[in-house]
């Protein structure tokens, strides 16, 4: 097994456990952890596909910035486990399971099996892996994808001003 | 399904990648689908969000185009958006109803 | 000897000496001087039973650390309680990697740069890090079952994360006048033209505001202000847990330290002087860790000097006085590397 299998079997395996235990646990802070653990996974994932940038955001954006959002509702809202006690659903349950296993299987059916793309690629477009992608992924930024870079921080500060208003309480 | 010709080859094939990506879709469906919680539906969700990053990336590493970099990043970013837009109303929901379960939000039912 | 062999050999070497120098120097000493400087500023003696000017007080200290009784109240949640001193440790120990710790070493034919791992994402790497350690303060708040500690916990993390934004905006402002995000980029450019500290004067003051607020330390130091919240975060973990927390802040303190030389003062650079050689290297990394433990003395200076900011003060400094400044700095330096005046 060379190195790089290596630590794809551990960046994996770490990734998939420990989505699983985010949908089994049963209170929200530890399924916050677990998903923090899935990110860091893909992170690693990310870097091996020679994206080093991206895992570098998707730590600091992600698990730095947007699950500790998450964790500061959970706090501030002081939710404990699900109340599991009254309705058990186990019907409800089930039929969710066969939906998931068959919507898996044909996700996964259809991705694997998907015929090979035609030999094209873009003609000028920036190539990866390459040495450092760092400039590369800036002159895209500020070229081809100049429009969705300034939408989207017009974006962000809608949202911003607009999660400030919903959450306020009401003085009335 | 292998790298197109003329990029770096891989050190693990791209099916590998591809099969983690669709498995932890998957998982998130379930997620989805079985909890009760809001937040946890929201939180897998975002791991639903981020599986397709993943995929998005393998495919970008396959062609050799770094714009599909471009695009996971967008993606992170109106997820940083949708997360605090999505819990400034589970919040304003809680202040409500006393209550962030999707089960008893139901006062529009029949 | 194959590259591969000779690249694993050289980075194994780094992170010993990395290590050896955080934890073997650093901590060592910095335990000991704090409370000496301590009673140096406040007119009384400081540590002095435990050898010589109390110079072995840290080892008195260790050990106690250890045999110590690890009181875990009942009512704590027991993983998220094991965890969280892991969780806040584990980062501060390994943001060191990406610190140039000197000038470029020759080995047996191959030159080798003073760095654990020079990547290119550089300093995202330790923005990376310092958003997770936030995990161990709230983590270590919440599982503590306590409302001091979870007081505690919101209060440090949301100064954190305010903090962390100036700091990386001043720090971008760095990385348009060098070019690159690497570190060793930034100090070689350093080399090249001008210290930081000289070309983005604001930049730096916002830089060093930022680093004593994500450092924790005083005056921004209420989440674990003694004399308000007991202990903020950390009031129910004991012995080694505690020391756990205890050694995760010195060795923060220690890489704010190390990004305000490296990012602003030079790193191992001295203006006129260049270092060649293995000897060179050796000299450079003096130079590096003089500059690193004067910074480390500025902050434990500041630390008994300076009374602590009132919460709302502190964010309001955050978010309403260095963010926009941070900004317009940034616009700043742009403007000058756009217009060709600067620049790598």
């Amino acid at each position: 097994m060379s190195a790089a299998a290596v630590v794809f079997a551990f960046a994996s395996g770490l990734a998939i456990v420990f989505a699983l235990l985010m949908v089994l646990l049963k209170t929200p802070v530890k399924s916050v952890l677990a998903l923090v653990v899935t990110f860091f996974g893909l992170a690693i994932l990310s870097v091996q596909l020679a994206a080093p940038f991206i895992a570098a955001i998707q730590i600091i954006v992600y698990a730095g910035a947007i699950l500790v959002l998450f964790l500061f509702v959970i706090m501030l809202l002081n939710l404990n486990e699900e109340a599991r006690e009254k309705d058990a659903r186990p019907v409800q349950k089930a039929l969710g399971l066969v939906t998931v296993v068959a919507l898996g299987g044909v996700l996964l059916g259809a991705t694997l099996r998907a015929p090979e793309a035609p030999v094209t690629r873009l003609a000028s477009g920036p190539r990866v892996p390459v040495a450092d992608e760092i400039p590369v992924l800036g002159r895209l930024l500020f070229s081809d994808y100049l429009f969705a870079f300034e939408a989207m921080s017009v974006l962000l500060l809608v949202a911003a001003v607009g999660a400030l208003i919903l959450s306020k309480r009401r003085m009335d | 399904m292998n790298v197109l010709s003329g990029v770096a080859p891989m050190g693990v094939p791209p099916a590998a990648y591809l099969f983690v990506g669709t498995v932890l879709f998957a998982i998130g469906i379930a997620g989805a689908l079985l909890k009760r919680n809001a937040l946890s539906i929201f939180l897998s969700i975002e791991l639903m969000m981020n599986a397709v990053n993943l995929l998005i990336l393998t495919y970008a590493r396959m062609r050799g185009d770094a714009a599909g970099q471009m695009i996971v990043f967008f993606v992170i970013a109106i997820a940083a958006a949708e997360a605090a837009v999505g819990l400034a109303v589970f919040v304003a929901l809680f202040r409500a109803r006393e209550t962030v379960e999707v089960d008893k939000v139901n006062l529009l039912k029949w | 000897m194959s590259a591969e062999l000779f690249h694993a050999v050289a980075s194994a070497g780094m992170i010993a000496l990395a290590w050896t120098i955080l934890l073997g120097l650093y901590l060592l000493i910095v335990v000991w001087a704090e409370r000496r400087i301590a009673g140096l500023i406040q007119d009384r003696p400081g540590p002095n039973r435990v050898g010589p000017y109390g110079l072995f007080q840290t080892l008195a200290d260790v050990p106690k650390m250890f045999l110590k009784e690890d009181v875990t109240p009942l009512y704590v949640d027991r993983l998220l309680h094991t965890v969280a001193p892991a969780i806040i440790l584990i980062p501060a120990l390994t943001t060191i990697a990406i610190v140039p710790l000197g000038a470029p070493v020759t080995i047996a034919g191959r030159t080798i740069p003073l760095v654990v791992a020079d990547v290119n994402i550089g300093v995202l790497y330790l923005f990376a890090l310092t958003s997770v350690s936030v995990y161990g303060l709230i983590i270590g708040a919440w599982a503590s079952n306590n409302k001091y500690s979870l007081l505690g916990g919101l209060r440090a993390s949301a100064q954190i994360i305010s903090y962390e934004l100036s700091m990386g905006i001043a720090a971008i402002a760095v990385f348009v006048s060098a070019g690159s995000l690497r570190p060793v980029a930034v100090v070689e450019w350093q080399g090249a033209h001008v210290w930081n500290c000289v070309g983005q004067v604001i930049g730096c003051v916002i830089f060093i505001v930022s680093a004593f607020a994500e450092t924790n330390r005083v005056p921004f130091d209420l989440p674990e202000a003694e004399s308000e919240l007991v202990g903020g975060y950390h009031t129910e973990f004991s012995a080694f847990k505690f020391g756990m927390f205890f050694m995760s802040e010195y060795a923060n303190m220690f890489v704010a330290a190390a990004m305000i030389v490296t990012l602003y003062f030079g790193g191992w650079t001295l203006p006129f002087v260049t270092f060649t050689g293995n000897f060179g290297a050796l000299l450079s990394l003096g130079v590096f860790l003089a500059k690193v433990f004067a910074w480390v003395f500025v902050f434990i200076w500041v630390r008994w000097t300076l009374p602590r900011f009132r919460y709302d003060q502190l964010m309001a400094l955050g978010w309403k006085v260095l963010l926009p400044l941070s900004v317009l700095n940034l616009l700043a330096v742009a403007w000058w590397v756009a217009s060709g005046k600067g620049g790598a």
